[in-house]
């Protein structure tokens, strides 16, 4: 049987949670306006993007917040689906969490759009089975669906019923990460990351980050009082932290690759942006991000507390959140910015093409984070409202 | 009795056979197969729905393609890059037959600096458009069937009532042959005139074609032995090229260079 995480009304360390939720939501209202305006006059005038780049920063957070939903439903589905004791008391907020980033992931891209309106009708209409995009885009809606059913099945007390939509979720969301493997390397035509060992490299990202998010919102939660301090909740931590760790140690590995791909190029498949990452222009973003706030800050911190302090840990998670934003970035800039005709001796042609986020991109971005906040106190006003078993 | 010696406008026509010319597609195949024998290959095409590689099928661009064309008419185009002397009025003629919009462009010409000895640079102009290829990546990324190989005669052509917009086409492109047109709001690109210059000529001709004066772009049929581009493609011994041909595309497209003789 599962076994909910305790609420109580402890007192909160922000008190009443509603201005911080209007707060948030006009934050977001704000940032979200950016689009509405560039959606209006076009993305050709708004945003940073050129015919050369056509892919900018707001893909980053689509991949980002996908990405943490994956993660999310993989670590939630421990406990619910594969029931390990340890992780069955995280599964209401996990599942919650998953279900608030897989619909802000999705409105960043649809905000990416130039006609966002025609996708509904036309991915009905004139389905294309050959893309990938089509696929992923399909795939995480419908998780999306599963993992709302999966959420109101949880609240319902309706057990069984929840973990059949977490099992058809989880198989989804698998699917949809293994394409998105697949956008970028069929993107190889452009120098992406068509690496042989990208299906793992994303599924270990992805749960890393569903790690780091428990840490740092779980901690968030806590002080607010939102999850009483119990033995439970100090096995479920540890789990997560251990998880957490090991997972860092995956992505150092990647990391290393990544590394040695910029250094020897024949040790990759993408050697001009691998150099451009790790040697190039992107360097001092990977270094300090990509390496350092990703993965050994948070190793660090959690080998050095062992699990035992839970504000280090939401240091070390947060850390960790922001090193990956980067390295999305980097995955959806860096292969772009090689020129299409490099090898041609081309007179005039730059470097590398030249691509910043404009303020529009960058506020759509921002408003998406505060999108994603406001949901998540909206959530811990339902949870406190909500008594799960 | 005839001399025994080098015929250097020929061997300039010939593709180079030196290592430097062993693509990276052929390098990462060979990194590929040695990862399969140590079991260590984990790629996209195992695990995920649809393959993340486009073509293994091998560059058969050119005499490779004689009698496999999928088309009729397969059109094509032969660049006679050499004849290019960069007036750039095929490019006037593409604005002015396909209403393109300021700040974007169908067609280009790229200038090349090609190092021909360790002192000397020689100048070439390089024109580019879509290359229509039979292994089209903007065809296969396109969510929506916006875009879309012409069933008929291989054109890819946009449908733009159904582009969303997502740019995924514009990024997979290897070509940097496509365009977001505002006006439109859809992608733009080089649909070898199919509804301008080539309806009004009968299939005949492109804009861009009609307007050069140095017949440096032969547009024609490859199912057509009379066309000019047919005969460049079929001539016994020419050296014909495309472009980034590590891509797998199979570009319809092809380069070759006019000897100076028949240049002049």
């Amino acid at each position: 049987m599962i076994t909910y995480i305790a609420t109580d009304s402890n007192k909160s360390m922000f008190g009443n949670l509603i201005p911080f939720l209007i707060g948030f939501a006009l934050l977001a209202a704000g940032g979200l306006s950016f689009a509405l305006h560039a959606m209006y006059v076009g993305h050709h005038y708004t945003f940073g993007t050129t015919r050369e780049v056509p892919w900018g920063l707001l893909v980053t957070p689509y991949f980002f917040f996908a990405c943490m939903a994956t993660g999310l439903c993989i670590i939630s589905s421990l406990g619910q689906v594969f029931q390990i004791e340890a992780f069955k008391s995280l599964v209401p907020r996990t599942v919650f969490l998953a279900v608030v980033t897989m619909a802000t992931g999705l409105m960043c891209i649809m905000l990416e759009l130039e006609n966002p309106w025609r996708v509904g009708l036309y991915s009905m209409l004139s389905p294309a089975p050959s893309s990938n995009i089509w696929w992923k885009t399909t795939i995480y809606s419908f998780f999306l669906m599963f993992m709302v059913f999966n959420f109101l099945s949880l609240v319902l007390h309706k057990e069984k019923q929840a973990r059949i939509f977490a099992t058809i979720a989880l198989v989804m969301v698998l699917m949809g990460i293994l394409n998105m493997n697949s956008d970028m390397s069929l993107l190889g035509t452009r120098g992406f990351w068509s690496e042989n060992y990208m299906p793992i490299y994303f599924v270990t990202v992805s749960t890393l980050t569903g790690c780091a998010t428990l840490l740092f919102f779980g901690w968030l939660s806590k002080i607010n009082g939102g999850q009483q301090e119990s033995e439970e909740r100090r096995v479920t931590n540890k789990a997560v932290s251990r998880l957490f760790m090991i997972l860092l140690f995956g992505l150092l590995y990647f990391s290393g690759v990544k590394v040695l791909g910029g250094f020897f190029p024949q040790a990759t498949q993408n050697p001009e942006a691998m150099f451009l990452l790790v040697k190039g222009n992107l360097s001092l973003n990977f270094w300090v991000a990509e390496v350092g706030l990703a993965v050994l800050f948070p190793l660090v911190i959690i080998l050095g507390m062992k699990g035992k302090n839970e504000v280090w840990q939401a240091i070390a998670g947060l850390s960790c959140l922001v090193g990956c934003f980067v390295l999305y970035y980097h995955l959806v800039i860096a292969g772009q910015l090689i020129p299409h005709y490099y090898q041609y001796h081309v007179v005039g042609l730059p470097e590398y093409y030249p691509y910043s986020p404009s303020l529009h991109e960058i506020m759509v971005s921002v408003g998406s984070v505060f999108f994603f906040l406001a949901a998540f106190v909206a959530g811990e006003m339902i949870f406190k409202k909500i008594s799960f078993k | 009795m005839k001399k025994n010696t080098i015929n250097v406008k020929e061997l300039e026509e010939k593709a180079s056979e030196d290592t430097e010319g062993i693509s990276s597609m052929e390098r990462r195949k060979f990194l590929g197969f040695g990862l399969t024998i140590t079991g260590l290959f984990l790629g996209g095409s195992v695990l995920s729905l649809t393959s993340s590689n486009p073509s293994f099928a091998g560059i058969r661009g050119g005499k490779a393609l004689v009698a496999d064309y999928p088309y009729s008419p397969h059109y094509t185009m032969v660049i006679v890059q050499n004849h290019c002397i960069g007036c750039e009025r095929c490019l006037d003629a593409c604005r002015t037959t396909n209403h393109v919009p300021d700040g974007g462009y169908r067609t280009d010409i790229l200038e090349r600096s090609v190092p021909v000895s360790p002192d000397e640079n020689e100048r070439v102009f390089m024109p580019i458009l879509c290359n229509h290829c039979n292994e089209a990546a903007c065809v296969r990324v396109c969510p929506t069937k916006a875009t879309y190989k012409d069933k008929k005669t291989g054109i890819v052509r946009m449908s733009i009532e159904r582009c969303i917009g997502c740019k995924t086409c514009m990024t997979a492109c290897p070509y940097n042959a496509r365009y977001f047109d505002e006006a439109k709001r859809a992608i733009d690109k080089c649909n070898f005139c199919v509804d301008t210059k080539l309806k009004e000529s009968g299939g005949k001709i492109t804009a861009c074609a009609a307007a050069c004066p140095a017949n440096v772009r032969m547009f024609g049929d490859l199912t057509d032995p009379e066309t000019e581009a047919y005969k460049l493609i079929h001539a016994p011994g020419k050296a014909l090229w495309v472009l980034r041909p590590e891509k797998n595309t199979m570009p319809n497209v092809f380069y070759t260079n006019a000897s100076l003789s028949s240049a002049h």
